[in-house]
């Protein structure tokens, strides 16, 4: 109920007390500059893959366009046991990748560590770190995806797995015929199991494929495949609070406006997270599909 | 708990020498004593003015109506005045104690402008009390209204110092106090949400209601627990007289009064209800999603009063009122009750007592239907039980001294939430329930001195104590819940004990100016965690433990007031200045909801407020309302929010004007404008942005560094009545509303939406509720 059920609830009483009268409207805001911080994204996860830090910088709100990269920098993920360079990617300014063959182990600590990037321009080098834990993650028992169509209208995906005994942090996406179509932040789902610890989930909806977005169309035949992430509390947070400040704040609900939190030192801003990954898969038939379109 | 009991003793001790001191000081006297009540409905009139002209002195009703005057033996003139009633005159010969209960005749307003000499009016110059302000319900009434419905605190949000928490919200802000920092009071029983439907609405239905006082600092010792105000509002008793009624047929809700006598002049009663029906339009709502949909309030007022005999009355009085929102896959209910039952008892013609039982709950509940992986039910609730004596002792007209104690128990159920039906995943979880006591006693004494200078001064004395059985968190220094501590039934593991001293003087420079100056301590035991500006019905209250001080404020005011035009026009001048500690705030991204670590949460500071108010005010004549300017600085140093520097506090509007006018074109027609300017409300703004995870996310200035755009509005509203006549029995009149009239967009919200084609670019958007709403509402009388 911390989040999912609260913010939904929240959503929708907001939905019917004001829909009949709010309205808005473009404009014209005077905004100060600050300075300039280093902006990073990255992820271990337990799946070989080339993972991805990405480097960038802050801007001016009204900036309008791209982050600007940070490139030349020296990255490299260290897990306890080896060190493991990053390279740059060539098509990407600012992405540095690991190699393909690359994976986490569920267990161990990662620590990200940047060098040789000077953001404050005083011709010196800075050095950031961060770190985060790889937890494990059940697997899923099943998933199905049911027709939806209460103030919005798609697909939610309905998930029969156990939660485990111990506290867990969860995050969950939704990828369409081997494509991610949950990748914003605004589409991610992070749940905790607070009020659910070592219970089945019977179904539970869990996701969700928009019919608004062309991407998230179902259409007969399609693999749908549900994504499940072990995370620490600390992504869980980071995420929570980046969502928080992203979506549109109202003054019923929100609280007052704060920077989100970062796991890196040196006045950088972002998040590198490890996590472990699960999946689940299904594929639309012909009644899913046809049972819920009018 | 030595020290409380000693303090009372005191207390006592010093009360009993008064009254043995005033027996002897005062040689022979006489009294005349008594109710003021209006001659139509017998309904007793709170304030009425009482003057002796032989002495320029006199009393004024109090909230009963009962005044009592002790004078030497002699042959008095009195004057007895009430602000929109005929004045009436009285030769009395006081040779023994005598009884005179007065009906005055309400004026009705003709054509013509009426001249009310209105001695009772400078009791405004004349009294030590300030920072006070009554808004009669009649000039209540015709103020132009959002949706057609009348609205209390919606009136009093249009006076000095008082602003709403957000654009339509019921929640005001005092002098720079938090919404929770309001004591609101329905026949002396606390409502803890006085809001329905997100707040748009207040719970008071004013046709039920005969008064309202609201106090902005100089809080009457006689009452305690909150700390920037007090607004009173007092019920109608019940037509004594004869069966009458009102009502009205508005835009979205109906309401209906019936009063009279069950056994006249003996026994009475009111049942006023009020429902909306927005949701009988549902059904044909174009979006099938809206017309399964149940959205609705309503208020039912309950009131039974009883004569016994000229010293024994008998007041029961009830509320209820409920929200209940409900569409196919979720429902929200959430209301107030308040039981209140009152026994006044003239012990003498000189001791007025009032002995008060009261219950009050609030609760809410928020849930999915059953059967399905998700269904939850979530409630919480709190209740109060309060017991309650005060006496007023009149000494002689220079002198009067009340006294009297309060204690209540609170009963705190923050939530619990389950699963319902066999397929929820839900399990259990219960917050720990908290049980408290919270006593008041106080003693407060009016005294005049000379003919110049009035004095009121009181202590009070006030003590919490938190009583088992309960669970309590221990918290290391970073806010992390270290262990718990949990206390068996009957413990009472904590306790806080606070003196409250308050003090008003004022000079009379001359019959119509004066000068007051005032000084109040006020504490408060419970605080409610509301994070928002306009807060929901989901916020939850919580008392003071182990965790969370006392919040304590001192406040001091100075102030010209001065009455204009033979009393008819009313000018004053507050500047005050006020410091709180263990001001509640909270950390950055708190979670205070369904959170056992809720106390982990609150940070806390200090907050300071000053400013100076204007108010120039005509109550009577054709041409009636007021004009109000406050300037005002509130904020808040917190060591763990904003760096530990000082930031404005969220409800800190530097400027705000209100206009309040009515003007009687005809005894049938008359039309009411107001217009209300405010500086924006602080806010928080992005100064840099960066990309993650495809979404711009925000880096933010200093705590509330920018402000909203800046409000005003106009309403208007023209009304239309029946002729009136002194043998119509049935009147009515047709009221049409404009609510900001001249579509001003005020922003609610502002927000910084990323562009759907190009993500790279970030727009302000700014949300705002009401465009330009008329309504219609027709209301009846008889």
């Amino acid at each position: 109920m911390n989040s999912i059920t609260t913010i939904k609830t929240s959503i929708i009483i907001l939905a019917i007390s004001l829909s009949l009268w709010n309205c808005t409207e473009r404009i014209d805001i005077e905004l100060d500059s600050t300075y300039t911080r280093l902006v990073v994204e990255g992820y271990v996860t337990s799946d070989t893959a080339a993972h991805w830090i990405r480097l960038s910088e802050t801007s001016d709100y009204f900036h309008n366009q791209a982050a600007p990269a940070v490139t030349g920098a020296e990255v490299a993920i260290d897990d306890g046991e080896s060190v493991h360079m990053l390279t740059e990617s060539d098509t990407l300014p600012g992405w540095y990748l690991t190699s393909p063959d690359y994976h986490g182990i569920p267990g161990r600590t990662y620590t990200l560590r940047i060098r040789n990037v000077d953001i404050d321009k005083d011709g010196m080098g800075e050095e950031y770190t961060a770190a985060s834990a790889m937890r494990p993650v059940n697997t899923i028992d099943s998933i199905q995806i049911e027709w939806f169509d209460t103030f919005v209208s798609g697909y939610q995906v309905r998930v029969w797995a156990w939660d485990s005994p111990d506290p867990d942090w969860y995050a969950f996406k939704v990828w369409k015929n081997g494509v991610l179509v949950t990748d914003t932040l605004y589409e991610l789902i992070v749940q905790n199991d607070e009020f659910f610890n070592g219970n089945y989930t019977y179904g539970i909806p869990s996701q969700f494929l928009s019919t608004d977005k062309p991407e998230e169309v179902v259409e007969v035949g399609d693999t749908i495949t549900f994504e499940i992430n072990g995370i620490t509390e600390e992504y869980y947070n980071y995420v929570i609070e980046a969502q928080s400040q992203v979506f549109p704040q109202t003054p019923l609900f929100s609280g007052p406006p704060a920077n989100i939190r970062t796991n890196f030192d040196n006045d950088a801003i972002g998040f590198f997270t490890a996590y472990s990954v699960n999946y689940s898969s299904t594929i639309a038939t012909a009644d899913i599909v046809n049972g819920g379109k009018p | 708990m030595r020290k409380p009991l000693l303090i009372s003793l005191c207390l006592i001790f010093y009360i009993l020498s008064l009254l043995a001191d005033s027996e002897e000081e005062t040689g022979p006297r006489y009294t005349i004593s008594g109710f003021i009540k209006d001659t139509g409905t017998d309904e007793e009139l709170i304030g009425a003015a009482v003057m002796v002209q032989e002495l320029n002195r006199g009393t004024v009703t109090n909230v009963y109506g009962f005044y009592s005057l002790s004078l030497p033996p002699g042959f008095y003139h009195l004057k007895i005045s009430y602000v929109g009633y005929a004045l009436q005159e009285l030769a009395v010969n006081l040779n023994e104690n005598l009884t005179f209960n007065l009906e005055l005749q309400e004026q009705i307003q003709e054509l013509a402008e009426v001249t009310i000499r209105s001695e009772g009016r400078q009791a405004h110059v004349r009294k030590a009390e300030m920072s006070v302000n009554k808004l009669p319900i009649k000039s209540i009434k015709r103020i132009p209204t959002l949706m057609g419905e009348v609205d209390v605190i919606k009136a009093i949000q249009l006076l000095p110092g008082v602003q709403a928490s957000s654009e339509g919200a019921s929640g005001f802000s005092v002098r720079g106090g938090n919404p929770d920092q309001n004591l609101i009071l329905l026949d002396e029983a606390t409502v803890y949400n006085a809001s329905h439907l997100m707040g748009f609405f207040s719970v008071f239905n004013n046709d039920a209601i005969k008064d309202v006082k609201l106090y902005k600092g100089d809080i009457p010792a006689d009452f305690g627990g909150r700390l920037s105000s007090l607004l009173d509002v007092r019920m109608k008793e019940g037509n004594l007289k004869k069966f009458s009624g009102s009502g009205g047929i508005g835009t979205i809700s109906s309401r209906l009064t019936l009063e009279g006598p069950i056994i006249k002049d003996k026994t009475s009663f009111l049942v006023a209800g009020r429902r909306t029906y927005a949701d009988l339009f549902l059904p044909f709502a174009k979006d099938p999603d809206v017309r399964d949909n149940t959205l609705f309030f309503y208020d039912l007022n309950l009131k039974l009063n009883h004569i016994f005999n000229e010293k024994n009355r008998l007041f029961v009085s009830g509320y209820l009122g409920r929200d209940v929102y409900a569409n196919p896959f979720a429902r929200m209910a959430f209301g107030n009750q308040t039981y209140t039952l009152r026994w006044n008892h003239l012990f003498s013609s000189r001791i007025f007592s009032n002995f008060t039982l009261i219950h009050t709950r609030y609760d809410y509940e928020l849930g999915t239907p059953d059967g399905d992986a998700n269904s939850f039910v979530w409630r919480s609730k709190m209740k109060d039980y309060s017991a309650k004596g005060d006496l007023n002792f009149y000494i002689t007209p220079e002198h009067t001294l009340r006294f009297g104690l309060i204690s209540t128990f609170h009963d705190f159920e923050p939530g619990s939430a389950y699963g319902t039906g066999e397929q929820s995943l839900f399990t259990e979880f219960i917050l720990p329930t908290n049980y408290a006591l919270e006593n008041g006693v106080y003693v407060s004494a009016e005294q005049s001195f000379g003919e110049r200078w009035n004095l009121r001064y009181g202590l009070r004395f006030s003590s919490f104590h938190n009583v088992g059985p309960g669970t309590i968190y221990n918290y290391d220094e970073h806010y992390n819940a270290r262990d718990s501590t949990v206390y068996g039934r009957g413990d009472v593991y904590h306790h806080f004990l606070g003196l409250e001293p308050r003090a008003a003087v004022s000079f009379m420079i001359n019959d119509v100016s004066s000068i007051k100056s005032s000084y109040s301590r006020t504490r408060q035991y419970v605080h409610l965690a509301q994070n928002s500006t306009a807060g929901t019905p989901l916020d939850v209250w919580f008392p003071s433990t182990p965790n969370v001080n006392p919040q304590v404020s001192d406040q001091v005011a100075i102030g010209y007031f001065r009455n204009l035009l033979d009393n008819r026009l009313e000018v004053s001048v507050e500047a005050y200045y006020k410091q709180m500690r263990n001001a509640i705030d909270f950390k950055d991204h708190a979670n205070l909801l369904l959170n056992r670590y809720m106390e982990g949460e609150i940070r806390i500071g200090e907050a300071t407020s000053y400013g100076l108010e204007f108010l120039l005010r005509k109550n009577e004549g054709r041409l009636n309302g007021w004009i109000s300017y406050t300037y005002s600085k509130t904020t808040r140093e917190v060591p763990e929010i904003n760096d530990g520097n000082p930031y404005a506090a969220p409800y800190d509007k530097p400027h705000d004007i209100a206009i309040v006018g009515n003007y009687e074109i005809s005894a049938r027609l008359w039309v009411s404008a107001n217009w209300v300017y405010s500086t924006g409300l602080p806010v928080t703004f992005p100064t840099g942005r960066f990309e993650y995870m495809g979404n711009i996310a925000p880096v933010y200035s200093n705590r509330n560094a920018y402000r909203m755009p800046d409000y005003h509005r106009l309403d208007m509203s023209v009304s239309f009545g029946s002729k009136p006549k002194p043998d119509r029995k049935w009147h009515w009149d047709l009221n049409l509303s404009v609510y900001n009239a001249y579509g001003r967009k005020n922003a609610w919200a502002i927000n910084f939406i990323q562009d759907e084609e190009n993500p790279n670019i970030t727009h302000a958007e700014m949300t705002y509720l009401f465009p330009v709403i008329p309504a219609l509402t027709w209301n009846f009388h008889f």
